[in-house]
């Protein structure tokens, strides 16, 4: 049996302030072009079997676009693959907080797909002798867990879910994905089922031979740059699904090209520099992109920036940048102060997340928490609210 | 409270140009009939001594004796009774005969300066002299007495307590203690037990907190520390004479490895109304790799499989870990390990690379790989292949609390494996001052075969030896009892500061180590009566001979006669007991439906986490931990979906 896993499709996100020429939001839209390819290949690929782990959704009230395009794109499925049944689960972002708002999700059962937004189910198709234990957000959160094991009855079984399994986290990774379930290798079992497909972490990673993470299928993260770092630390080529056959869990990675591009441009020294020496550097970055920074996501750091420097750079060519790119963060850093807090530091103030970080460093903590962990958190947040007016838009 | 009697002269000093008294030495004489004999201690009191108390004061210990009489020559005596020994009875005249006895020098007042011996009136020792001549005043008197009851020096009708020193029992000063006698008649076993019991009444207060971890390696022996024993009279007027409480350990945490099934112990304390408080003791790959050096050294000393192991702990346990040929592993379990290892081994046969993965030979990844699938099924119930672990409470030791760890039923490698890794945990604990208490007494019998003279350097021996070397600043003092004494590494014998012997083989007493003792001192620990000992401690200038009250605890012997093990049940059974045991409200019918079909590997987790976390509602912790089963259902027959009519206008 081939199967087909995807999963975090994230439709209905949004990013910057670029619009389409129809007035959507320009990420919006990437986002679900993504998706579109994704069916465009599943439609040639023909798995018997389509799993989509959580996360359809960037939202418990998506945006109505991405509601009808969700809709459009199960429909060519159904109709394209009409014997490969789709199992759909909720992820944390489209599991409503409260049980009387009620899920947007039932919708697609109209077309004929399994979906799973509650309590989990095992559903059998006797057609493939195969099943599926779809086990959604909510059903990992609440104080009962279901005992994610096969049971008799079946030749293949299959585990689908959204969650993420402690030992992948990575500290960087605390806040993106924040709401997830955590979940051990012992709730897993994987050496029991023929394949555990899982959803909840944004880029591909493979828990155990038989246990993959197909990754998002397009950057939806704030910070899509911890995504490519990771991703070029993994080696992984980027963006896409699993094809999976069963038994065996021989899976096959297949690529989703993505609409756009980000580019994390080389950073920038700033010290000793002058603003006109900085704008040559950052011209030359910008001229060295490749692809050309037109219509991409860019960013590129410049570290060592006094506030004075900051002011006097070239403005309108920044602006030009800012205007060909699709969003050109020009990450301009202060240099770094080491100083000592409190005595009076004369004529210095403290930046925002410094007062944070010293707040958060006296105040009172149960003693469970890491207080590392806790202001670095802290810090993060504030970060992402400061940045996201340029980032997220 | 010491009263002194008018003390009676027993005997006296004498010394002759041949046999003259020295420092160290003396020889006396005795009425024939008298009532010390060799171990006595006497006091001698030169001219002068005594209520006026100028003269020297000397105490000594008889270490020898002689009778003999004015004879010159054997052939006077045949003569004599012109060769009828019947006849040599009715001789008109006796003989004048003396008993002559040779003592070792305790102590002498005033010690500056030395001097030999006076030629003065012997007395037998009273509880005040005793106390002096062992030098024990300096350490049961003052502002933090030091004094542990050991047993009860017993001559001539008299008996007095004689204390060991805790600075020099337990440590800082020196530590450790060994036994060695022979099997069933030295009271090894007891006199341990009976030790660790004043131990925790008398440790004294300043040095804070103790608690003893003792390896049961024979069948029962210390499976019933918790139970009371049977004592007559004079053991229990013995106690009282020692100051100690007779009773059985108030606090005893039993801890044994599973059978192979991973629910029933192996161990002998397995009678119903007992094996509620025997905690499993389970452990996986990362417990078991910490100390994977234990399983090669046995038999070979091997730096690459060394090598390897430690690649294995720092690089792939619990990492996310690429095998070079394509496969990413996160080693966890044994059964994880082995993945890694079949995958290294397919790669290297597939891509038909060398006979190297990552600058490690094949032949030393098989041999780790051996040794490691070894143990766990040599050791399968103290291993877990990929099940949930269960240690020792290590920095949650409990004051005055054993801990009997019982490997009787485990393979040899087991037990060594079992041992490294529980001293090393204690030493490390004791080195961060995080165990929960200051000082640990680790009882090992069987030291002969943990810690031998002769045969290979084994990383247990290492250990022990490190031990017994460094753990008197640790708090970490080593009791070992064995048969013989000449078959454990010297320096393992020779660190300890406290040695006690019981009944001896005459051939072990043949071998060098016993050269400094006298043939009487040999004789007598030949044939030493059981409940007797002789004892060297470092304020003794000289062995000791005492007795020691039985120990207040029920025998092995007599446990499993009284709690008759339990036969296995069956795992479901097994389960049942351990839970209801926790929360007695529990019916097993509950427990049997809920683990019906379960895998017995999801219920000893469940299991092992209701033990770990001990709820309120063991059995609904129990069933929230094995998660709702969730019952198959087909999916509905789905009609196909025509196609629609377009949606007049695309989303994007
Ligand atoms: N103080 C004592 N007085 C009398 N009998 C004792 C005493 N201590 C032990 N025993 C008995 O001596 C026997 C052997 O004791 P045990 O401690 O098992 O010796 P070992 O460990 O040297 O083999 C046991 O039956 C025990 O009851
Ligand atoms: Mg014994």
């Amino acid at each position: 049996m081939k199967l087909a896993h995807l999963a975090d499709l994230h439709l209905g996100f949004r990013q910057y302030d670029r619009q389409t020429s129809r007035g959507g939001n320009q990420r919006e839209a990437d986002v679900a072009e993504a998706f579109r390819r994704a069916v465009d290949d599943l439609l040639v690929q023909r798995p018997e079997l389509v799993l989509l782990a959580g996360d359809v959704f960037h939202s418990v009230r998506p945006t109505n676009p991405a509601i009808l395009f969700l809709f459009q794109q199960l429909h060519r499925l159904r109709v394209g693959l009409p014997e490969s049944p789709v199992v759909l689960i909720a992820g944390n972002h489209d599991t409503p907080r409260s049980a009387e708002t009620g899920t947007i999700l039932k919708l697609y059962e109209a077309l004929g797909v399994e979906v799973v937004t509650d309590q989990a189910r095992r559903i059998s198709f006797p057609q493939l002798d195969c099943a599926v234990l779809a086990v959604p957000h909510q059903a990992l959160v609440q104080a009962e867990r279901p005992a994610l094991r096969p049971e008799r009855g079946a030749a293949h079984n299959i585990l689908v879910l959204h969650g993420v399994l402690e030992d992948i986290m990575d500290p960087e990774w605390s806040v993106s994905d924040y709401g997830s379930a955590r979940l051990t290798r012992a709730d897993l079992a994987a050496a029991q089922w023929d394949y555990v497909a899982l959803g909840g972490y944004h880029v591909r990673h493979d828990v155990a031979p038989n246990a993959c993470y197909p990754g998002s299928l397009e950057y939806v993260n704030p910070r899509a740059w911890v995504q490519l770092r990771e991703e070029a630390k993994q080696k992984v080529p980027g963006k896409g699904y699993l094809l999976v056959d069963v038994p065996g869990a021989r899976t096959t990675f297949r690529p989703v090209p993505s609409v756009r591009r980000h580019i994390d441009l080389p950073p920038v020294h700033g010290a000793g520099l002058t603003a006109k020496e900085l704008d040559a550097e950052i011209a030359r970055r910008v001229a060295g992109s490749k692809p050309p920074i037109d219509d991409q996501v860019v960013r590129l750091i410049v570290y060592d920036v006094a506030a004075g420097t900051a002011r006097d750079l070239d403005h309108p060519t920044i602006r030009q940048y800012k205007a060909r790119a699709l969003n050109f963060h020009l990450d301009l850093r202060r240099p770094e102060q080491r100083r000592v807090v409190g005595v009076g530091a004369p004529g210095q103030r403290h930046t925002l997340p410094d007062t944070l970080r010293e707040f958060l460093t006296r105040r009172p903590l149960d003693a469970d928490l890491n207080r590392d962990a806790f202001v670095r958190l802290g810090v993060e947040y504030l970060d992402r609210v400061g940045g996201a007016a340029g980032e997220q838009g | 409270m010491i009263q002194r009697q008018t003390p009676e002269s027993i005997g006296r000093v004498v010394a002759t140009e041949l046999k003259p008294a020295t420092p160290h030495q003396f020889h006396f004489w005795t009425a024939n009939e008298t009532t010390i004999g060799i171990g006595a201690i006497v006091k001698v009191e030169g001219p002068g001594a005594g209520d006026q108390g100028s003269g020297r004061v000397v105490f000594g210990v008889v270490t020898d004796g002689f009778a003999y009489s004015d004879l010159a020559t054997p052939l006077h005596d045949v003569v004599g009774a012109e060769g009828d020994p019947a006849k040599a009875a009715e001789r008109p005249t006796v003989r004048q005969e003396i008993r002559l006895w040779t003592a070792a020098v305790l102590r002498q007042e005033p010690e500056e300066p030395l001097q030999p011996v006076p030629l003065g009136a012997v007395y037998l020792a009273s509880d005040a002299d005793v106390a002096q001549a062992l030098r024990m005043d300096a350490y049961l008197t003052g502002a933090q007495p030091t004094g542990i009851p050991v047993g009860l020096y017993t001559a001539a009708g008299h008996e007095a307590p004689v204390y060991l020193d805790a600075d020099f029992l337990l440590g800082p000063e020196a530590a450790h203690l060994n036994i060695s006698g022979v099997s069933g008649l030295a009271t090894k076993t007891s006199a341990v037990e009976f030790l660790l019991a004043s131990i925790f009444q008398h440790f004294p207060a300043h040095k804070g907190r103790i608690a003893a971890l003792c390896f049961n390696v024979k069948g029962p022996d210390l499976c019933f520390l918790d139970r009371p024993g049977a004592l007559d009279d004079a053991d229990r007027r013995r106690y009282e004479r020692l100051g100690i409480t007779p009773q059985p350990f108030e606090r005893v945490r039993y801890y044994a490895p599973c059978k192979a099934d991973g629910v029933n112990l192996n161990t002998l304390r397995t009678h119903p109304d007992l094996v509620g408080d025997v905690e499993p003791l389970v452990w996986g790959l990362e417990e078991v790799l910490d100390f994977a050096e234990v399983l090669l050294n046995r038999d070979d000393i091997d730096a690459k499989a060394d090598a390897f192991i430690d690649f294995l702990s720092d690089r792939v346990l619990n990492k996310e870990f690429d095998d070079g040929f394509g496969g990413s592993h996160r080693v966890q379990t044994f059964a994880d390990l082995d993945g890694l290892f079949r995958a290294i081994f397919d790669g290297l046969e597939l891509t038909g690379r060398s006979d190297m993965w990552r600058t490690h030979h094949i032949a030393t990844i098989r041999k780790v790989r051996n040794r490691l699938s070894n143990i766990s099924t040599r050791c399968k119930g103290l291993v877990t292949d990929d099940g949930p672990s269960n240690d020792l409470p290590w920095g949650r030791f409990e004051d005055r609390t054993v801990y009997v760890v019982d490997v009787a039923n485990v393979d040899a490698l087991g037990q060594d494996l079992v041992f490294a890794r529980a001293v090393s945990k204690l030493r490390e604990h004791l080195e961060r001052r995080d165990l929960g208490v200051e000082a640990v007494v680790v009882f090992v019998d069987e030291l002969n075969k943990y810690a031998p003279g002769d045969g290979p350097e084994t990383y247990v021996r290492k250990m022990l030896l490190d031990i017994s070397e460094r753990g008197r600043y640790l708090g970490l003092v080593l009791f070992a009892a064995e048969q013989f004494r000449s078959q454990v590494h010297r320096r393992v014998v020779g660190n300890a500061g406290t040695t006690l012997f019981g009944r001896m083989d005459a051939d072990e007493l043949a071998t060098p180590g016993y050269q400094v003792l006298s043939p009487a001192t040999k004789i007598k620990l030949a044939t030493l009566p059981i409940g007797e000992l002789m004892v060297r401690h470092p304020h003794f200038t000289q062995p000791i001979f005492l007795r020691f009250p039985r120990p207040a605890v029920l025998r092995g012997r007599d446990g499993v006669e009284r709690f008759p093990p339990a036969t296995d049940l069956p795992f479901e059974d097994a389960v049942v007991r351990q839970l209801v045991r926790l929360d007695r409200r529990i019916r097993p019918n509950q427990v049997k439906d809920l683990i019906a079909e379960r895998r017995p590997d999801d219920v000893r987790r469940a299991l092992a986490a209701v033990r770990r976390t001990r709820p309120e509602d063991a059995l609904a912790y129990f069933r929230r931990i094995l998660g709702a089963r969730v019952a198959p259902v087909t999916a509905p027959a789905r009609e196909a979906v025509p196609p629609l009519n377009p949606i007049s206008e695309e989303p994007y």
